[in-house]
């Protein structure tokens, strides 16, 4: 397979220069070894003081998995190839070698060709603007909340004090064991589902917006007193701006569990929706629709971590670490 | 700004005037500690005063209470005989690091202060083209802060607290931060500052040598609880070189202070 090679292409760079290394040892121990019983002697070569087995000093450091380490971009590319080709490897493996009768998996063709017939009988658009949706209204009131709490919570230490009780409890309450509350309460139309993707992602965008607050360094909200802002324009003008992008980021992290709220709140009861559209094909045994719908999520996923990250890059150009 | 002379005009009014001040800070355990401990200074107009100790002697908590930053326990803090009850851009602020907005451009950070006094555009332009051109920053309008070297960085901090023209500027240990060599080119770049602009000056910090060549005055802090130990008049004129670090009475005047900082059994540490 195209992975072993390159890693073990990589492994061979290694294992020249640990040749290399090998004649170095050898050598250093046949000087050791010739005047004797060899420990230090006085007019030898100084040896480090705490002898490591290896030419020179110190570990030598590996280019490709150093920690912390920039590597060329050309290894990111290949990389990233190898990441891809070796999903779809398993894939193709897991629909045609592994798969059988109670673990059927649907060849990529397939997949696609389910995705194509769903997108012709012209259900896959209003499911999708219906998830959508449900996302886009609960999430946006997640975040008004999240935000504007989490800025004042992280700015004022005795809001701190007031809401840091009830979101720590709140916080561990599984939103998803809600779910036959909000029935009762808010029926079985939109508004459960909503409160569902609100309830399972405020909790931590509170936290996160307030921890992104906490962040503004002291002497820039001090210096900006100085240079005459009264309280609620240090938090207009300096507070939210300097956390501008670490709320975009909070946004971009939490929006998977707005999703993930989503799928709950559609399998539980819905008409339409991308996750109610896995159910049916369920029902019906349709595997390569349901692998077509995950399809759909992951890349739904994808555009929307893609698009946010642009806008931070757009609206915050001095927090880019270029 | 033109609070007409204080009450009593025996002696020329000082413009800062620091009289009996208290600071306890309370711990977790309702334990107090007393951090300043009934300190007097003043300092007069255009003058350039330094403070100088060890760390934790509480000198950067009294010049956070002169910028209004943090409330005395007990004792007065007046500027131009007007006592002090809060920050306000009459009392430019600079600190050691961090102090800069990261997303507004040298030019708009210089002009954020006048901005919030409600100055006009053009005004406001032609103020901030002033500091550029005093600030050798001319060039770096644009520039955002990170673009910018740390030397440059506090450059921006003080044209910044400079623009609305305040009475007073407070720098706490404004080059602590900043390697020797670019340390250097910033004292003698504050020097000339203060002499261009005539503002009173008060500095925090715990470079000896630095308080000598840039003060005219040097008040002594001794930690816990912070006292103000000696107050030293430096014997150079306003106008000076560098060629008096050289000067013996400079050299003394550093192994005096150096020795009061350490005699004290507890500040001694470094």
């Amino acid at each position: 397979m195209a992975a072993h090679i390159v890693v073990t292409r990589f492994g061979m760079v290694r294992l020249s220069s640990h040749d290399a290394e090998q004649d170095a040892i050898r050598d250093r121990e046949q000087v050791m070894t010739s005047p004797a019983g060899g420990s230090v002697e006085p007019g030898g070569p100084a040896e480090p003081p705490n002898g490591r087995a290896s030419g020179g000093r110190g570990h030598r450091q590996g280019d490709i998995l150093r920690l912390r380490g920039d590597v060329p971009g050309r290894v990111r590319w290949i990389g990233a190839a190898l990441g891809v080709v070796s999903i779809l490897g398993l894939w193709i493996l897991a629909s045609t070698v592994w798969s059988g009768e109670g673990f059927s998996v649907p060849t990529i063709t397939a997949t696609w060709n389910a995705l194509v017939e769903m997108w012709r009988d012209g259900e896959l658009w209003p499911d999708f603007v219906a998830s959508s949706q449900r996302v886009v209204i609960g999430y946006s009131i997640s975040l008004l909340i999240g935000v504007s709490l989490g800025l004042l919570i992280g700015s004022f230490a005795s809001i701190n004090a007031f809401f840091e009780p009830q979101v720590g409890f709140l916080r561990y309450i599984p939103a998803t064991a809600l779910v036959p509350l909000l029935i009762i309460w808010l029926g079985i139309d939109e508004a459960p589902k909503i409160a569902l993707v609100v309830l399972g992602t405020v909790f931590y965008n509170i936290l996160m917006v307030a921890d992104v607050a906490r962040a503004v360094p002291n002497e820039l909200i001090k210096a900006s007193y100085t240079l005459g802002a009264r309280r609620w324009t240090v938090m207009r003008r300096v507070i939210f701006p300097h956390s501008w992008p670490g709320i975009v980021d909070v946004a971009r992290i939490n929006l998977a569990a707005a999703w993930l709220m989503l799928v709950v709140a559609e399998l539980l009861a819905a008409q339409e929706g991308l996750a109610f559209r896995i159910i049916r094909a369920q029902r019906f045994r349709r595997i390569d629709r349901m692998f077509a719908l995950l399809l759909v999520f992951g890349i739904l996923g994808i555009v929307s971590d893609m698009a946010l990250r642009m806008l931070r890059n757009r609206t915050a150009r001095w927090a880019r670490d270029d | 700004m033109s609070s007409t002379a204080a009450t009593a005009a025996t002696q020329p009014a000082p413009r800062l005037t620091v009289r009996g001040l208290v600071k306890d800070f309370t711990g977790r355990r309702g334990a107090t500690v007393r951090a300043i401990d009934h300190v007097d200074l003043d300092v007069g107009i255009g003058e350039f005063v330094c403070l100088i100790g060890a760390s934790g002697c509480g000198k950067s908590t009294l010049l956070n209470i002169v910028g209004g930053l943090e409330s005395a326990t007990d004792g007065v803090v007046a500027v131009d005989g007007e006592t002090v009850v809060g920050p306000g851009p009459d009392r430019g602020m600079v600190f050691q690091a961090y102090s800069l907005y990261p997303w507004k451009t040298v030019a708009d950070n210089i002009a954020f202060g006048l901005e919030l006094a409600g100055v006009a555009r053009g005004e406001r332009r032609e103020r901030v083209d002033e500091l550029l051109g005093i600030m050798e920053l001319t060039a770096f309008a644009d520039h955002l802060p990170k673009q910018l070297s740390g030397g440059m960085r506090q450059r921006v901090a003080i044209a910044r607290a400079l623009a609305p023209q305040p009475d007073l500027l407070l720098l706490d240990e404004p080059f602590g931060a900043l390697d020797a060599i670019t340390k250097r080119s910033m004292q003698e770049f504050i020097r000339t500052v203060w002499l261009r602009t005539g503002v009173t000056i008060l500095m925090v910090t715990h470079d000896v040598p630095e308080a000598i060549y840039l003060s005219q005055r040097i008040s002594v802090m001794t930690p816990r609880p912070g006292r103000i130990a000696t107050t030293i008049e430096v014997p150079f004129g306003a106008v000076r070189g560098p060629t008096v670090k050289r000067d013996a009475r400079f050299l003394d005047l550093v192994d005096e202070i150096e020795d009061l900082l350490q005699t004290r059994p507890e500040g001694a540490a470094t």
